[in-house]
């Protein structure tokens, strides 16, 4: 732990030195503009480990965008504030950023509440805000201004629906974990399996914490669906499978992005072989964007990047790419239109696009499922 | 309703959670019936007994055969513990008035419960509260199958392990001095003691035996379940505590029926409700139960000290 925070100050004071001589060479050119974003995430305090995933990465993106000549004739540069996951720190921030007329943009923050506490300012007084996590639905529909890179179960279970339709299975039965979350991803497929033609042949809640599954299995098993969809975690996942597999049931199971963790397979072993699920983010993915982060993020930080990172870097590249297309006279207004615009964002989640009316982004996401007891891509259905 | 394989599958589903219950339900009703108080620490003795079993079988790798003694002991050792932190205390008074004290009896219950959260906030702090894995070679989930219907090797050995369990206790109940002592002791502890029964030893020897069946019941289910945790312990200790009401709150034989029913209940609800409502099932039993049959299904309808 000592070690880790002696070199990330290590880290500072080279990255800092770095900037500032990359500062004092743009000062030399003078015609250079300075554009800053503004970052704001929980850098001190219980989610703290997230906020510094998130800096980590979009430390990564800018030397790159800046590198790459995308955006000639301006510097971009990323401030970042501790929101401490607190929404009245939030505002605080948000009110300091608008007054920086450098500033044309906001990525952040990290939970939907204190993403919205800010949100209801930038919202009032127009700067594109883009959150890296927000899932919250009424983020978006804050005001024009707030974007998300993060996919909800909205889409996520239409497209694990479209997924099992194309791979020639007709009915399923749903198994959801009895919370707001669970609700939405079971409506999120329900809806989307429906639409494609699909039939559900029955939907089950169980409570948090139930650890049985055979009275559902047997129920469920009894109608012989093509797949069974699981809406729930790990825990669940496992013992489910397990139990599915003593029950000697041989239906397919496919599930939400949710399962997608070691410990399925550590706890769940051979019963969970099979599995398929999509997901945004694997640091396995073969995919050379990915490949390339992967790496240069353990070779700087010493850990292998989680799901937050990625997210991160592709909001902070989905950002730049915005600054880069509106060009070195950017202001709030026309980053937000570029940021309505994108299209196809080549990321590490996804090729991510946002809907120009709601501002949903729809991704290419990964298809994987476990074999010889790990998870890996599938190509086709 | 079509009365086909899958409703005799759903009954057997019943049988096996039901086991689990019972499993639990007899250590409970030992204690209970020896001190007339709930012991609410048996979910974490079970708890212990099911972290012991993991950190052995990984640390070690011993058959399976070898584990349940040690197991066994765990449980043995920390029920005497328990007994002496959480009970003992409150029997230092042997008048007559301390003896039939209510409020003696609520002391300890709120005892029990403080020893059970302090045990799991401390197991928590060990071992995390994610859910641990148990080494594969010790699952016992290999399915069976019995005719058309599919039972986990787990649902049998916890079932065959009830059984004993059960005819175990009866034995020392009804056979042994011992079990004189404590059948002695339930019936009337100030009268055990008059006849000249050493009642604390007695109360030990109960606590002992009771949180050896938890800490065995505990490593079992641990190894049906494939994972374990520091909560484990808390719904399984409901619905057994459920049971011990249903069954009369003394009788052993009727917490283990009342288990059954239970599983069994629970289970086959499932065809008609969603499973979400399948608590709704057991409170529901519990409340009926109360109010045709006051003593419990299986109670003497004893006088109560």
């Amino acid at each position: 732990m000592k070690k880790h925070a002696v070199f990330g100050a290590a880290l500072g004071a080279v990255v800092g030195a770095m900037l500032a001589a990359t500062a004092g060479a743009t000062t030399a050119q003078a015609a250079d503009r300075e554009i800053v974003i503004g970052y704001q995430a929980p850098l001190s305090g219980d989610r703290s480990q997230y906020g510094e995933m998130f800096r980590n990465a979009a430390q990564i993106k800018l030397e790159e965008f800046n590198a790459s000549g995308k955006l000639a004739g301006a510097k971009v540069a990323i401030t970042f504030e501790d929101s401490k996951d607190d929404p009245k720190e939030a505002r605080n921030i948000a009110h300091k950023f608008l007054d920086n007329s450098k500033i044309v943009g906001v990525i952040g923050d990290f939970s939907s509440t204190v993403s919205m506490a800010a949100g209801e300012i930038y919202a009032a007084e127009k700067m594109p805000q883009l959150s890296q996590t927000a899932s919250h639905p009424d983020f978006t529909k804050l005001s024009p201004w707030q974007f998300r890179n993060i996919t909800t179960q909205a889409f996520e279970g239409p497209y694990n629906a479209d997924w099992i339709i194309a791979a020639g299975k007709k009915t399923a039965a749903v198994i959801y974990i009895q919370n707001d979350w669970g609700i939405s991803a079971l409506d999120g497929f329900v809806s989307g399996f429906k639409a494609k033609g699909g039939k559900i042949t029955a939907t089950e809640a169980f409570n948090p914490g139930n650890r049985d599954f055979r009275s559902i299995l047997t129920k469920v098993a009894r109608q012989k669906p093509d797949v069974i969809y699981l809406a729930m975690f790990y825990e669940e996942g496992a013992a489910f499978a397990q139990q599915r597999e003593q029950l000697g049931i041989k239906i397919p199971l496919y599930g939400t992005s949710s399962l997608y963790s070691p410990k399925l397979i550590e706890l769940g072993r051979e019963s969970v072989e099979g599995l398929h699920l999509a997901t945004t983010f694997t640091p396995d993915n073969p995919d050379p964007a990915v490949q390339t982060f992967v790496k240069e993020y353990a070779a700087r930080f010493k850990s292998e990047p989680g799901m937050f990172a990625a997210q991160a870097y592709d909001a902070v590249g989905i950002m730049l790419d915005a600054v880069a297309k509106a060009g070195p006279s950017v202001t709030r207004e026309s980053l937000r239109d570029a940021l309505a615009a994108t299209t196809g964002y080549p990321g590490v989640t996804g090729a991510t696009s946002f809907d120009p009316v709601t501002r949903e982004p729809a991704k290419a996401l990964a298809k994987m499922m476990v074999k010889d007891g790990r998870f890996q891509v599938v190509t086709g259905p | 309703m079509v009365f086909d394989v899958f409703f005799l599958q759903q009954v057997i589903n019943g049988l096996s959670i039901g086991c689990v219950y019972a499993l639990m339900a007899i250590g409970f009703t030992l204690i209970f019936g020896v001190l007339n108080v709930v012991n609410f620490a048996h979910g974490e003795v079970y708890t212990i007994g099911a972290f012991v079993g993991l950190m052995v079988i990984t640390a070690m790798a011993p058959p399976l055969l070898a584990v349940v003694p040690l197991v066994l002991a765990v449980g043995a050792v920390s029920g005497v513990g328990l007994e002496r932190i959480a009970f003992r205390p409150f029997r230092r008074f042997t008048d007559e008035a301390s003896q039939k004290s209510r409020a003696m009896r609520e002391a300890t219950l709120l005892s029990s419960l403080a020893v059970s959260i302090v045990t799991r906030e401390i197991m928590m702090h060990i071992f995390g509260g994610d859910m641990q894995g148990i080494p594969s070679g010790y699952l016992l989930q290999q399915p069976v199958a019995i005719g058309p219907v599919m039972v986990a090797s787990g649902s049998l050995v916890i079932f065959a392990t009830s059984a004993v369990m059960l005819g175990a206790l009866q034995f020392l109940l009804y056979r042994t001095q011992t079990g004189l002592g404590i059948r002695a002791v339930s019936n009337n502890q100030l009268g055990a003691r008059y006849v000249g029964i050493n009642t604390d030893r007695t109360i030990v020897t109960t606590f002992a035996v009771g949180s050896m069946l938890g800490a065995t019941a505990g490593i079992l289910v641990g190894l049906y379940d494939g994972a374990i945790s520091p909560h484990m312990g808390f719904a399984p200790g409901v619905k057994a505590f459920v049971a011990m009401v249903m069954g009369g709150l003394s009788s052993i034989p009727g917490a283990v029926a009342c288990a059954l029913l239970l599983g069994v209940s629970e289970s086959i609800a499932t065809e008609f409700l969603s499973s979400g409502w399948k608590d709704l099932i057991t409170y529901s039993l519990l409340v009926i139960t109360l109010v045709f049959f006051p003593q419990g299904l299986f109670g003497h309808g004893r006088e109560r000290a």
